[in-house]
């Protein structure tokens, strides 16, 4: 942001913080809880208003749900050639493995719906959803392993200290709530790998960007924002009360110092008030049809983490102007066991995921609002450990994986990129995760070589100093 | 507030021109008015450059277009793109003023375009014989004439017609200057004192008092921890337990005995190098030991290795020469004048560690220095006897064997005393310094040329000549030598910061060609010099900062501060800075007598809401990792100085990251100060504040005896003054509406005085408790409050 619009939007701000609690205006008070939009209006046109990102943590094995390859059934056990591996460093659990055998997916694939996609018989209502979706084949990224993997998809940096992605949109373009943040976070835990990775904070922090910007975490329970609820003794009706008379003992200061600061100040009490109606409105699904929470599967018995639960409440978020939510969803770490592991994963999220988008679909919400569903990169399509009949394990892979995209200006019903026989090269049409990231932002009006803060000297971005949209993927 | 409003209104509905045109003046903190017509090349047209042309015409050799420098007048005059005194005829000027878009530069492409200003600042330039100099932080700085901070404050406001404002009211000031200086509120009695104390140095009395408080080495530590990326986790992935206590017990140590701010430099850079080193100096050392570090299962070790060097030089470059230097780590910086060599160069001197790639699943990583209790050290002692004894059996062969069965269990119960023994990451030199390359494009796999560690060519007059190779002792004392022209200016903008709220430079971080360029230059080079003549006294330095009726000045906000100098960079005022996170809570413990004072020692884990790690772990503490599960502090520990508050780096503390602290996974010398409803919700509902509240309360009922006397008390303790009269009414209603409420429903005022592990005082009637409790916490939640005003 150049110093002149800083400036001209602090003054904006301002002045509209300059009159009394009462008189501040819509667009102030939209900007109350995510700070100053970067740029005023879009680059260009946008095509999504809105993400909702359905983060796979862990890294889900494309070899088992969208990258079909019937050659791979005759190549089963069979060692994987140097010709495809071509010196590709793979991580220290599998570096000494002595033999690395092709482990062909035990599960059936199906084409579905007119766009004949492939989609794997783990995923039966994604499937049915499938022609909304473009499934890209082609992901790649430079990391092996979780924690610069998931920083740099996140972030478009392996090493900590950047934005991530949802900060870079509330930086952007702000939110069009009144009353919540522009971006929230929930995490759960599926049920197939339990001890899965840890996930951080970083992953949905705000970096160098001014704090405000970092995802604020949307838990299960009584708070579901930190601090929410007021302390027991005190109703709403002594909340305000209370709140009446900091408000003008705050009004007086204002008067005497003459510092704006005191303004917003008020203003924020306000808007921390309003939360505490606005939130609990928001996350209670009581007045969700009950055809509604048995389409997403919300049963609440903890299997899924409550991953269906956060489904259903991403779309409250964005039906009130939450501008990316992001779930993030943990269990997809399988390196033994994947075949157990996985059925019971995908048990947790077919249904939720194909819900969210059937019901946005349903509600005329998708064009508006773009879905994401993947994770930090794929698997190894050689077995880790013992290859048998039934069971083998996957270790992680960064040279190709599979992303499910849905919605908000996505071409629908297509397939992009494609790999080798093996699942482990790339032969037509890569995308790496800037181009990804560049694309996401493109679909939000922004160009990605243009939303810029200046740290350190430079204008950084999210895609650093690469990246291409992705025009095949655009509708 | 009508007029500031008026005023307010005026400057955003004035031309965009007008606006940018202050908005340059400020950023540029050219005096404008008064001043010399001339154009300066430092302060007006190397930011132009440098940001619109220099990574196509700067120093990066791999990135330059049509082989021209705009860094270096030779280039730009010799291939006649400037023809100095002659706009007309210099290509430069034709080109950024061409409308083709094929013709103009920037090009287009790059999203960049000079403003009419910027253009007409360019042409005065190059008509006036287009000097250059040295971008003005790479010089050493020299003592300019002036013999004060204020003679240089007033100069610059005189310039844009404002003046000082007079010195702000003795009870603000008490507040001010304790609060910065110890990060706590001043005691009713020591405001008291002050405000009638008659003598002349009564002021001179408080600061002396409250240098000399084990606070201010609290206080003064706390942004070091920031700029240290201090934390009690190695922060990647599993993210298990780390002890660097000691290490910050020694910053504290350090600021509070005055130690010189070049020694403290030396010994934390280097204090395992310096010849008969003591423990103390190697704890220092752990400086560069308190970065980041990993040990995720199939990580490669090299990869993380390089990592944590990279790690070290870039938070060496920023805390101590302001300079961006990571950008050089993958190319030739392409602002300033440091190639990547130099940066491999400084990534010589972090290469020689004794360390591993991964490491630090169970604490702390090698190199450590141990800490045995003399418990542990008997055991240990004893231990190492009987294994020794049994070892000595070993060599008789019938006997080899139940020796060895003899010994494995006593060796497993040493190995697991061993890990309980407290130790320090330390820094540690190997016998034979690593090989260092040039990482092409920064990759850890990709080696280039060999270089050996050096000091950036761009910053040195006169290379050290020895024939042995360099090392960190002697990168250390460079830093501190007066050959180098950054630290003592970065150092005391860094100071500058804490007390005025932003630095002399802005970018306190970035002292590059990127930079802001200083509001006051002499100013800073004048306290630079005196900073570094004075033997780097800190204390020294301090006090003149807040001794300077700059610092002294009342806060209060008029119009035309508003229209000449909207961002108080000029200082006409005091500015009012929110509390930083530490202190808003430590207030809080400090006024409702909560606090625990105890200084330095463990990490302590106050209340926090449960599950937030174990959501992001789903581990358990155990043997392989720790720090996974939160396990609340009970009675004391609960109320420590929040500096002292576990700090988890994939988990940060909440109520701290909503009010700004950094994450502590790298260094940051300057922290956001955001305002949001999420710190109103942590104000209001956390029960550390409502816990607060309650004891506020019962400290009124205690120490005061009618409700008028209370409610001045608990005015008097979280601002610093007396309420006025519109103030107290509205609080004695409150108060009156709150007691009304609780004597009708005394259940609620038994919840909300259940909250928080202290216990209650059950001597004193409880509706009036919770009531006062409310009126307390309206008055923990006030701006003024929070505000260091």
């Amino acid at each position: 942001m150049n110093p002149v619009t800083e400036y001209a939007a602090l003054m904006t701000r301002r002045h509209f913080f300059g009159r009394t609690a009462t008189g501040i205006g819509v667009a102030a008070l939209a900007s109350l809880l995510n700070g100053e939009k970067a740029i005023a209006s879009p680059h260009f046109a946008p095509r999504a208003k809105r993400v909702i990102y359905l983060f796979m943590s862990g890294g889900p094995s494309h070899i088992d749900l969208f990258d079909f390859k019937p050659k791979l059934a005759e190549l089963n056990g069979t060692e994987l050639p140097d010709s495809v591996r071509m010196g590709q460093r793979i991580t220290g659990m599998t570096a000494y493995q002595g033999k690395f055998p092709c482990a062909a997916s035990i599960f059936k694939f199906r084409q579905h719906g007119q766009s004949g996609t492939w989609v794997s018989e783990l995923l039966p209502n994604i499937a049915r959803v499938i022609d909304h979706c473009a499934v890209v084949k082609s992901m790649h990224t430079e990391a092996i392993n979780h924690d610069p993997a998931t920083t740099y998809i996140q972030t478009g940096s392996q090493q900590p200290g950047r934005p991530s992605l949802g900060a870079w949109l509330s930086y952007g373009i702000g939110s069009e709530s009144k009353n919540l943040p522009a971006f929230i976070v929930m995490i759960s835990q599926g049920s197939g790998n339990k001890t899965d990775q840890p996930i951080f904070s970083r992953l949905w922090g705000a970096g160098f960007l001014p704090s405000q910007h970092q995802g604020v975490r949307f838990r299960s329970g009584a708070d579901p924002v930190l601090y929410l609820s007021n302390p027991p003794g005190i109703d709403t009706a002594d909340r305000r009360a209370m709140l009446d008379a900091a408000g003008q003992l705050n009004q007086l200061a204002a008067q005497s110092f003459g510092d704006p600061e005191i303004n917003t100040r008020i203003a924020q009490y306000e808007m921390a008030f309003r939360m505490q109606a606005s939130v609990p409105e928001l996350t209670d699904l009581s007045r969700e049809d009950r055809r509604t929470i048995e389409m997403y599967g919300i049963k609440d018995d903890g299997v899924d983490g409550g991953f269906a639960r956060n489904c259903l409440l991403a779309r409250r978020m964005i039906e009130r102007g939450v501008r990316f939510v992001q779930l993030m969803h943990r269990g997809w770490d399988q390196h033994s066991d994947l075949p157990k592991q996985i059925r019971g994963q995908c048990s947790d999220v077919d249904r939720p995921t194909a819900a969210l988008i059937a019901d946005l679909k349903q509600r005329g919400l998708l064009d508006e609002t773009l879905v994401i569903w993947g994770g930090e990169f794929g698997r190894t399509v050689y077995s880790q450990g013992a290859l048998t009949k039934d069971n083998y394990g996957r270790d992680h892979h960064g040279r190709c994986f599979s992303m499910l995209l849905a919605g908000g200006g996505i071409k629908p019903g297509i397939t992009y990129g494609e790999t080798d026989d093996y699942c482990y090269n790339i032969v037509r049409d890569p995308v790496h995760i800037h181009d990804y990231n560049a694309t996401i932002l493109h679909l939000l009006g922004i160009d990605h070589t243009r939303l810029t803060y200046r740290f350190m000297g430079r204008d950084f971005r999210l895609t650093d100093v690469h990246g291409e949209v992705v025009h095949g993927l655009l509708a | 507030m009508p007029r500031v409003v008026t005023m307010l209104a005026r400057l955003v509905s004035a031309p965009a021109t007008v606006l940018g045109t202050l908005a340059l003046t400020l950023t540029t903190a050219s005096p404008a008015v008064g001043a010399e017509p001339t154009v300066d090349f430092n302060r007006d047209v190397r930011p132009i450059l440098s940001d619109n042309c220099f990574r196509c015409h700067g120093p990066d050799e791999k990135e330059r277009k049509a082989e021209l420098r705009l860094d270096v007048r030779e280039s730009a005059v010799g291939q006649e793109v400037i023809v100095p005194g002659k706009s007309g005829e210099s290509e430069l000027l034709r080109r950024i003023t061409a409308r083709e878009a094929s013709q103009r530069m920037p090009p287009p492409s790059t999203g960049k375009q000079l403003s009419e200003a910027q253009i007409e600042t360019l042409r005065r330039w190059i008509d006036e014989g287009a000097s250059y100099a040295k971008h003005w932080a790479f010089v050493p700085p020299k003592r300019p004439a002036g013999g004060s901070i204020d003679e240089f404050i007033r100069r610059k406001l005189e310039a844009v017609g404002l003046t000082m404002s007079p010195e702000a009211s003795r009870e603000r000031l008490i507040r001010r200057v304790t609060l910065d200086l110890t990060g706590l509120p001043p005691t009713l009695a020591e405001i008291d004192a002050f405000v009638h104390d008659p003598s002349p140095d009564a002021y001179e009395k408080v600061v002396d008092r409250l240098l000399n408080s084990p606070r201010y080495g609290e206080r003064m530590a706390l942004d070091w921890l920031d700029a240290a990326r201090f934390a009690d986790t190695h922060g990647y992935h599993i993210d298990s337990g780390r002890d660097m206590t000691r290490w910050r017990d020694w910053v504290i140590d350090a600021f509070n005995r005055n130690l010189p701010f070049d020694q403290f430099t030396i010994e934390q850079l280097a204090g395992d190098l310096l010849p008969n080193a003591t423990v103390e100096q190697k704890i220092a050392s752990g400086f560069n030991r308190n970065h980041m570090i990993n040990f995720e299962g199939g990580a490669i070790p090299e990869e993380y290795h390089t990592a944590y060097i990279v790690d070290r030089v870039n938070t060496t470059a920023t805390v101590w020469l302001g300079l961006s230097l990571a950008c050089a780590q993958c190319h030739d910086h392409k602002y300033d004048p440091f190639t990547q060599k130099d940066y491999y160069r400084l990534y010589a001197f972090f290469h020689n560690v004794p360390e591993n790639g991964l490491d630090g699943s169970r604490g702390n990583a090698a190199p450590l220095l141990r800490f045995p209790t003399p418990e542990q050290q008997r055991e240990l002692d004893r231990l190492a006897e009987e294994i020794a004894r049994w070892q000595k059996l070993e060599k008789w062969p019938f006997l080899a064997k139940w020796a060895k069965s003899q010994q494995a269990p006593l060796q497993q119960q040493r190995d697991k005393l061993e890990r309980q023994v407290p130790t320090t990451m330390v820094m540690q030199e190997m016998p034979r310094p690593r090989d260092t390359f040039i990482l092409i494009r920064g990759a850890y796999d990709k080696k280039g040329e060999k270089v050996t560690a050096g000091l950036p060519e761009a910053l040195v007059e006169h290379p050290i000549s020895t024939d042995r190779p360099l090392n960190r002792l002697d990168l250390a004392r460079w830093i501190v030598s007066e050959e180098n022209p950054l630290t003592a200016r970065v150092i005391v903008n860094r100071y500058w910061q804490m007390f005025f709220g932003t630095g002399l430079v802005k970018t306190s971080e970035d002292f590059g060609t990127q930079g802001e360029y200083p509001s006051h230059p002499e100013l800073l080079d004048w306290l630079a010099v005196e900073f570094r003549e004075s033997g780097w006294d800190v204390k020294r330095l301090v006090k003149m900062i807040v001794m300077s009726a700059a610092y002294r000045q009342d806060s209060r906000v008029r119009p035309e501060h508003l229209q000449k100098d909207p961002e108080n960079r000029l200082l006409a005022r005091a500015s009012r800075l929110r509390l930083q996170a530490e202190f808003i809570r430590d207030q809080a413990l400090a006024v409702s007598g909560l606090l625990n004072g105890e200084i330095g020692g463990r990490s302590v884990f106050p209340y926090q809401p449960p599950g937030l790690w174990e959501e992001l772990m789903s581990r358990a503490d155990g043997a392989n990792w720790t720090a996974q599960t939160y396990t609340p502090s009970h009675g004391k520990d609960l109320y420590r100085r929040t500096m002292y508050t576990f700090w988890k780096r994939t988990c940060p503390p909440p109520t701290l990251a909503t009010f700004d602290a950094p994450d502590r996974e790298v260094c940051t010398v300057r922290r956001p100060r955001t305002n949001t409803p999420l710190q109103a919700l942590i104000l209001m509902n956390d029960p550390t504040y409502v816990e607060a509240s309650r004891k506020l309360a019962e400290r009124l009922l205690r120490e005061a005896d009618s409700t008028d006397e209370r409610i001045r008390l608990a005015f008097r303790l979280c601002t610093g003054r007396l309420p006025n009269e519109q103030e107290f009414s509205i609080l004695q209603r409150l108060f009156e509406d709150r007691r009304t409420k609780y004597r009708q429903d005394r259940e609620a005022a038994l919840k909300l005085l259940s909250v928080g592990e202290s216990p209650r005082d059950e001597a004193l009637p409880f509706e009036e408790l919770a009531a006062w409790s409310s009126l307390a916490s309206v008055i923990l939640n006030l701006d003024e409050t929070i505000t260091r005003n």
